[in-house]
């Protein structure tokens, strides 16, 4: 029965996983921009519907609208006010990795200060889980979550597949002077892909404000989940990234069968550190060249 | 036309037997679906500057990439005095004896002339360079040699980045002599030099092959090409369309109409 | 105060250490690192075991620890260098993650949670470095040594692999150097000397936990050495000055809410971070623009 526990926790788990990683690796993979940030994205919409929700005690529905705002607001600033002047004159894979790191820190601290350090939930009546099964726990906010999560890939992929945007956003990946050729702008295209990528963090966002609790540091785990899906997906692979979001959150909740909770963190290393070993293309990236 | 001729004339006399130290077989390589190297034979010969024409796209730097083992082939050998280079690495390649340049030359921007040109020569990755302090005094000097000839020695410590282009480029070449290699790649090493860069260039290149140096050149502007090769490959979407003596590869009609886009292949 | 100032400069020195040697892979040879901390934890709780158990004399206890510390880069290194840049950020992100959990786990060398206490004084010929003066004394010296040693490396042919591969890695492949084998170097390198100032520390501080080797301290570092210019040699010594004298500095403007000083320190160098990889990249002492070259595999 804990097998059959470890499992569901898992799949929710790694569905949300799943979302974040697409969303970290749309991002790098079409603007080669590593988006550190995207665990302060996070951080932010969390947090925005902790106040929101909790602190101010509005409706919920402005608590998530608040949450959505602030990730896309704050993806698409961030790249306008930071990446792009970057760029702009010298913009080395260093430079643009430090100010992202440095954007982490001061929403990581911000964070820190205003909300505490300590953990901080939201407690909503869809929060307490219910027995399903005999031993077998599931919140129905859990559930709805994942259903979320299903309906934003199944969006995300006929944007992706069918719309003008979405494909020039897969050109893009694949070769940035594509861009043109769909008499697109690339700095639009940018805006809109740090909106999009942004934007499909607030699912996981605000199921952990809503169960497991938001501390100002979870950041570095979703970028860390990111990283490591990524990779272990193969860059540039969207399908991967989601996969192995999965992998990530099946393993870290499987785990627990035989390790104690303080090494699940530890788990998504070393899963990423035996791909980097064997197999540095992940399941579906191109090879990568030395 | 009848300059043109005048000019490919003076090269069309038929090159002594050389050997053959780089030998392309049936390579084969392919992108998706596209070809961009389709079965293209060709050996490179000592003494013999072999010049790659043909349109844009046509696979002439994925073939120096295969060759140098920066990418890998889907078929075929390439072979280095008859063993094969598959498989191998791309600085064990160097370490045979092949010195390529980029066209975008990447140089080791802000390092001075001098360590450019010191780095290439140290050929140990290890902490120290065997030879010890006479072993680092002859390299100084060889270092020197090589800055003069390629008219950089005034330039000595200034920083790559700061150079002027047609300097950039010798520091490019200045790198490859440093090399000491057996095969010289180039890609477009003399475009964009005034006249009298390109006649240093062509000197400095010539001085070299007849001393027994193989060297295969991407070029693009005919006049260069006239001038460096003694055999022409003309590359086409990846197929290798002719090989011959600069005469009989220029005057091909069908070839100039590809290569200026007259009409479809 | 006297006693305030000793504490400060014996902490730079360490410090200094660690900056200059996280400097040597990030401003030549192109390599993030958020795992320093790591190596830095390693040495300290090499030296820490070794001088408990063994000999506190620091003319065995800091190789020692510097071997360990090499021999665990080596398992960071090895894989994660073979492939592209991103990917050792991401796996060092994942060692640091993996270190402290160590770090906070293994209770027979660590010491768990609760670190390893009554480190013996640090053994010069024989003679207990106690005294303050005499700590300073023997913290700069190592400070200097690392300095000369790291400096007579960029100078030598190494050091200009080094520089060859931060300015174009194609071409430095090109040309016959074998880049993993010279990053993996510099790697193990660079964690060896930072398990120096592991040692140092613990000697110091006569007792050593996880707290001071967490992700916080490897940010702080990489702060240090951007703000202060990496590629160059003053950059990182400038770098830990301003940082480490940034507290005093904040606890001085008393409209500052004093619980929040770790917050607001650690959001001065976010923002400095930011603001100068907008604006010079170089850091303080570097030029305008930036040392090192695209640090792409372009």
């Amino acid at each position: 029965m804990l097998l059959v526990q470890l499992l569901i926790n898992g799949i929710q788990v790694g569905v949300l996983y799943a979302l974040i990683a697409v969303g970290f690796s749309l991002i790098f993979g079409s603007t080669r921009i590593f988006h550190f940030a995207h665990g302060a994205t996070f951080t932010l919409a969390a947090y925005a519907f902790y106040y929101v929700y909790a602190i101010a005690q509005w409706h919920w529905t402005l608590a998530v609208v608040a949450a959505a705002a602030a990730a896309v607001l704050f993806g698409v600033a961030l790249n306008r006010f930071v990446y792009v002047p970057i760029q702009k004159h010298e913009g080395s894979f260093f430079t643009v990795f430090v100010a992202s790191f440095g954007v982490g820190i001061v929403v990581q601290n911000l964070c820190g200060m205003i909300f505490g350090r300590s953990f901080v939930s939201v407690d909503t009546p869809l929060s307490r889980s219910v027995e399903v099964m005999s031993g077998v726990f599931v919140s129905p906010i859990s559930g709805i979550a994942i259903v979320i999560a299903v309906l934003f890939f199944i969006g995300l992929q006929r944007f992706l597949m069918g719309t003008h945007t979405g494909m020039a956003l897969r050109a893009l990946s694949e070769n940035p002077e594509l861009v043109r050729v769909y008499g697109m702008s690339p700095r639009r295209l940018s805006m809109t892909v740090f909106a999009l990528g942004s934007f499909l963090v607030v699912p996981a966002a605000l199921l952990s404000a809503a169960s497991s609790g938001l501390y100002p540091a979870i950041g570095h785990h979703v970028i860390l989940i990111s990283l490591a899906a990524t990779i272990v997906g193969g860059v540039g692979s969207l399908r991967g990234a989601a996969c192995a979001g999965l992998l990530l959150g099946l393993a870290e909740n499987l785990a627990l069968l035989y390790f104690e909770p303080q090494w699940s963190e530890a788990i998504s290393f070393i899963v990423l550190f035996l791909f980097i070993l064997f197999r540095p293309s992940g399941f579906f990236g191109r090879a990568t060249a030395t | 036309m009848s300059a043109l001729h005048a000019s490919i004339a003076a090269h069309d006399a038929p090159p002594p037997d050389h050997d053959v130290l780089l030998s392309i077989r049936h390579l084969r390589k392919s992108f998706g679906g596209l070809k961009v190297t389709d079965d293209v034979s060709l050996d490179l010969r000592a003494g013999i500057v072999t010049t790659l024409v043909g349109p844009n796209g046509a696979g002439k730097t994925t073939l120096f990439n295969q060759i140098t083992g920066h990418l890998q082939p889907d078929a075929g050998e390439i072979l280095w005095q008859g063993r094969s280079l598959l498989g191998k690495k791309h600085f064990q390649i160097a370490r045979l004896g092949l010195a390529r340049s980029f066209q975008d030359l990447r140089l080791f921007d802000q390092m001075t002339v001098l360590e450019n040109v010191l780095t290439v020569m140290e050929p140990v990755s290890w902490l120290w360079q065997p030879g010890g302090r006479n072993g680092r005094s002859e390299r100084l000097d060889r270092v020197h040699t090589i800055l003069e000839r390629t008219g950089l020695a005034d330039k000595a410590d200034t920083r790559a980045v700061d150079l002027a282009y047609a300097e950039r480029k010798f520091l490019s070449m200045a790198r490859i002599l440093a090399a000491d290699a057996r095969i010289w790649l180039l890609d477009e090493p003399a475009s964009g030099l005034d006249r009298s860069s390109y006649e240093r260039f062509l000197e400095l290149l010539r001085s070299e092959v007849q001393k027994g140096l193989t060297v295969c050149i991407i070029e693009h502007n005919l006049d260069i090409v006239i001038g460096i090769s003694d055999r022409i490959a003309f590359l086409d979407q990846g197929r290798l369309l002719a090989d011959g003596l600069p005469a009989q590869v220029l005057n091909d009609p069908h070839l100039a109409a590809i290569y200026f886009g007259d009409q479809a292949p | 105060m006297l006693a305030y100032l000793l504490n400060l400069a014996t902490l730079i020195c360490i410090n200094a250490v660690l900056a200059i040697t996280l400097n040597f892979i990030m401003g030549y040879a192109g390599i993030f690192s958020i795992a320093h901390a790591i190596f830095f934890g390693v040495g300290a709780y090499t030296a820490a075991y070794f001088a408990l158990h063994a000999s506190a004399s620091v003319f065995l206890a800091i190789p020692v620890a510097m071997l360990i510390a090499a021999l665990i880069s080596l398992v960071l290194a090895l894989p994660a260098l073979r492939v592209r840049g991103e990917y050792f950020v991401a796996a060092s992100l994942g060692l640091q993650v993996l270190g402290v959990t160590v770090f906070s786990e293994w209770k027979s060398i660590t010491g768990g949670l609760g670190g390893v206490i009554g480190i013996p004084p640090a053994d010069v010929f024989g003679y207990d470095v106690v005294d303050p003066v005499a700590f300073l004394a023997l913290a700069a010296t190592c400070l200097v040594i690392v300095l000369i040693a790291t400096t007579a490396l960029l100078r030598s042919s190494f050091g200009r692999n080094l520089k060859a591969i931060r300015d174009s890695e194609s071409a430095a492949h090109a040309f016959g150097k074998n880049v993993a084998v010279i990053k993996t170097l510099s790697v193990m390198l660079s964690s060896a000397l930072a398990a120096v100032a592991g040692a140092l520390y613990a000697f110091y501080m006569g007792f050593i936990n996880v707290e001071s080797f967490t992700l916080e301290t490897s940010v702080l570092l990489m702060a240090m050495v951007i703000i202060g210019g990496t590629g160059t040699v003053a950059g990182p010594i400038v770098g830990t000055l301003l940082l480490m004298l940034l507290p005093g500095l904040f606890s001085y403007m008393s409209f500052l809410p004093q619980t929040e000083i770790g917050s607001i320190q650690q959001i001065a160098y976010g923002l400095a971070m930011v603001l100068l990889m907008i604006y010079r990249p170089g850091g303080i002492v570097g030029s305008g623009t930036r040392a090192a070259g695209k640090g792409k595999t372009a």
